[in-house]
């Protein structure tokens, strides 16, 4: 179809462990494998190969899997990045998901046919979807984003609240809801390009599930998730199943929770001139977490599947 | 075996509770009248007797106090026993299922590879025969041609490389079994799980079992040098002092920052064994030394430390009819000595 699906992805794997490499480039022989043993290498080496996919390992000896990921995310942003985990540690599912910007984490020992469809997956995303600058914008424009583009609180616990109003509405226009339903009403009727959320709440029960769904239709909207369940299990599952954009642990700091606004508002405002890049940011369709992912209630979905959708080139590319 | 013994002593203790309970209520309804009376005879006679109530209340608070922090002690170490083993439990098959998972990684993976290398190669060999059929079959007319396509085939065949990286992945896959194997071996070994009890071991194999388990958590950071001497064996039970050994080591790794140094010693003395693990830690401050063998006591963070790791050491050394000590510096290193007896016959259970 496309012209560039026809050259063998360029994948490079970083481990520290020899027999790993070469298991994964064995596996992946369809596609040009290139492997690293030295992560202090791995940036360089994604850069002069061009790679399309990078498959790493967390625990390195030389250098830790997240940080390898950070570099090769600013030496050659291009490559779509895939973390091999041995076992979870929050501290490092943290750190991947606001620093190194994974797209996927894979546990060991992984399923073959699984790391298989997602390599190919993020390879076609990697050639395909553009990439949005990594440019800051300029300050007149910033302002006009914020003033434009919506941040949404789903949250019930008013001391969490009162913190984020306290640290938000000065800058931005926040809006505040305690129920799903409040929620899906102020998506319904005003651009939003950050949803800030708990995982659960009291009455509201699990709002995982719902976080799936509506990053299933809705992509360019980047979800931050604050929690006070710090938990790496969960925290892998709503990246690999809900690709959220930032993690914070309550109780929120001001540093951090301003920094992962501005920059959802930004990457907002440039996914709307630069609309294609969103696949990036979206669940792909590898057949690991589109199905079984998301049981939320058919009449949510339904609800969830009609929000407008405001960047208008978004529903052509999509459809 | 060791919860069956906490068992009992909380039995025990609740037991004994009801009966001071009662007495001590007895106590209290024959003082009340004589008191009274007394109240009546004389207003100093009445203030003696108020103090005398008075003491003897305070006694008897004291006594319930005390019966109470027994109870609860008890009680508490009925729970450090039951946690410990649970806790020593989850830290065990954490690190077994670290060390397992990467060359079950890559063998599980090879495993799969292979049988389709293995496929490919077969079509290969396949696609080769029926070149070799048709130019058995060949007449003068199709032979060149026949010819041409076999030797094609041929190079085709020559060409693959499906069976030079099955073999290669055969060989290391045969490898990560042997490191699976051998970490199997050593559980059981840790474990003892068919042979529990006493038993004539010598230390050395305690600790490298023990260095073994805790290998996960030294790797990449903390170098160990292990000074090991020729000992006689000791008679112990050798899954106890693992734990020992594993919860000294535990501790060493922790109070190291990113890198370290860690010394296993060990030396047989006149009729004792002695094996000490030194490391270049954060070491313990003096006021902080007297606690740390107190059940619970930790310095780490919720969710990091029970603060159950030396107490247990302490019992278990202990009930070797052995000792523990230590010495450390702050911001130098901390040593843990401990020494068991080469015959110790009523070592409990
Ligand atoms: N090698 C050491 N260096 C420095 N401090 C130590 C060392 N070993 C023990 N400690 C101190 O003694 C305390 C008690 O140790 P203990 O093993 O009983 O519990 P813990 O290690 O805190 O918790 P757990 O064993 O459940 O992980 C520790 O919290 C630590 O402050
Ligand atoms: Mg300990």
């Amino acid at each position: 179809m496309e012209p560039t699906a026809a050259r063998p992805l360029r994948i490079l794997c970083i481990d520290d462990e020899s027999r790993i490499l070469r298991a994964l480039k064995a596996l992946l022989r369809e596609h040009e494998v290139h492997i690293c043993s030295d992560p202090r290498q791995a940036p360089q080496m994604a850069k002069d190969f061009d790679i399309d996919v990078i498959v790493c390992d967390q625990r390195m000896p030389q250098m830790q899997g997240i940080d390898t990921l950070r570099e090769i995310k600013n030496a050659h942003p291009r490559a779509l990045r895939i973390l091999l985990t041995g076992y979870a540690d929050l501290k490092a599912v943290l750190g991947s998901v606001n620093e190194g910007e994974v797209f996927r984490y894979v546990n060991k020992p992984w399923e073959n046919a699984e790391i298989k469809a997602l390599v190919t997956e993020a390879g076609r995303i990697a050639r395909e979807a553009p990439l949005i600058s990594s440019e800051p914008i300029s300050e007149r424009e910033a302002e006009e984003a914020r003033g434009t583009v919506g941040v949404l609180v789903l949250e019930e616990d008013a001391v969490t609240q009162n913190r984020l109003r306290e640290i938000l509405a000065p800058h931005y226009q926040v809006r505040f809801a305690n129920t799903i339903d409040r929620a899906l009403m102020l998506l319904e009727q005003h651009e939003t390009g950050v949803l800030i959320s708990e995982t659960e709440t009291h009455k509201q029960g699990d709002l995982t599930q719902l976080l799936k769904a509506l990053k299933l239709h809705h992509p360019y909207i980047s979800t931050v998730v604050i929690t006070e369940r710090a938990n790496a299990q969960l925290a892998m599952e709503l990246i690999n199943e809900g690709q959220v954009y930032r993690m914070l642990l309550k109780p929120v700091r001001m540093g951090s929770a301003r920094l992962s606004v501005d920059s959802a508002i930004t990457r907002y405002w440039k996914l709307k001139r630069n609309p294609r890049a969103v696949k990036r940011f979206a669940l792909g369709n590898a057949p690991s977490f589109v199905e079984h992912s998301v049981p939320v209630s058919e009449q949510l979905m339904a609800r969830i599947r009609a929000l407008p959708t405001r960047i208008v080139e978004l529903m052509k590319f999509n459809g | 075996m060791v919860s069956d013994i906490a068992g009992t002593k909380s039995r025990a203790s609740c037991n004994e509770f009801p009966i001071l309970a009662d007495n001590s209520r007895g106590i209290e309804s024959h003082m009340s009248p004589l008191l009274l009376t007394l109240i009546f005879l004389s207003l100093a006679l009445a203030g003696a007797a108020g103090f005398f109530y008075v003491g003897q209340a305070r006694l008897r608070a004291r006594i319930t106090e005390l019966e109470e922090e027994g109870r609860k002690k008890e009680a508490s170490q009925a729970q450090v026993m039951h946690t410990t083993k649970l806790a020593s439990l989850g830290q065990m098959i954490a690190g077994v299922a670290h060390e397992i998972n990467t060359p079950l990684g890559f063998v599980k993976s090879n495993a799969e590879v292979i049988g389709d290398l293995l496929t490919e190669y077969e079509q290969a060999v396949a696609k080769c025969m029926t070149g070799v059929d048709f130019l058995l079959n060949a007449d003068a007319a199709t032979f060149e041609r026949a010819k041409t396509a076999v030797a094609r085939v041929r190079m085709e065949l020559a060409n693959a490389k499906g069976l030079v990286e099955a073999r290669e992945l055969l060989t290391d896959s045969v490898d990560g079994l042997k490191q699976m194997s051998a970490l199997v071996v050593n559980l059981k070994g840790f474990a003892r799980v068919d042979r529990d009890g006493m038993d004539l071991v010598d230390l050395n194999d305690c600790l490298q079992s023990a260095l073994t388990i805790a290998s996960h958590q030294l790797r990449d950071r903390v170098t160990v040098t292990r000074e090991l001497g020729k000992l006689p064996k000791v008679r112990c039970m050798p899954s106890q002092i693992n734990q020992v050994f594993l919860n000294l080591i535990t501790n060493a790794a922790q109070a190291m920052g990113e890198e370290g140094r860690m010394v296993v010693r060990s030396r047989v003395l006149t009729d004792t064994v002695e094996v000490s693990i030194e490391d270049n830690g954060a070491g313990i401050p003096d006021n902080v030394l007297p606690k740390i063998f107190d059940p619970f006591f930790t310095t780490k963070n919720v969710g990091e430390g029970t603060g159950l790791g030396l107490s247990i050491v302490h019992k278990i050394v202990q009930g070797h009819g052995g000792t523990i000590r230590v010495k450390s510096e702050v911001g130098k290193g901390t040593t843990f000595v401990v020494e068991l007896p080469i015959q110790h016959k009523d070592a409990k259970k």
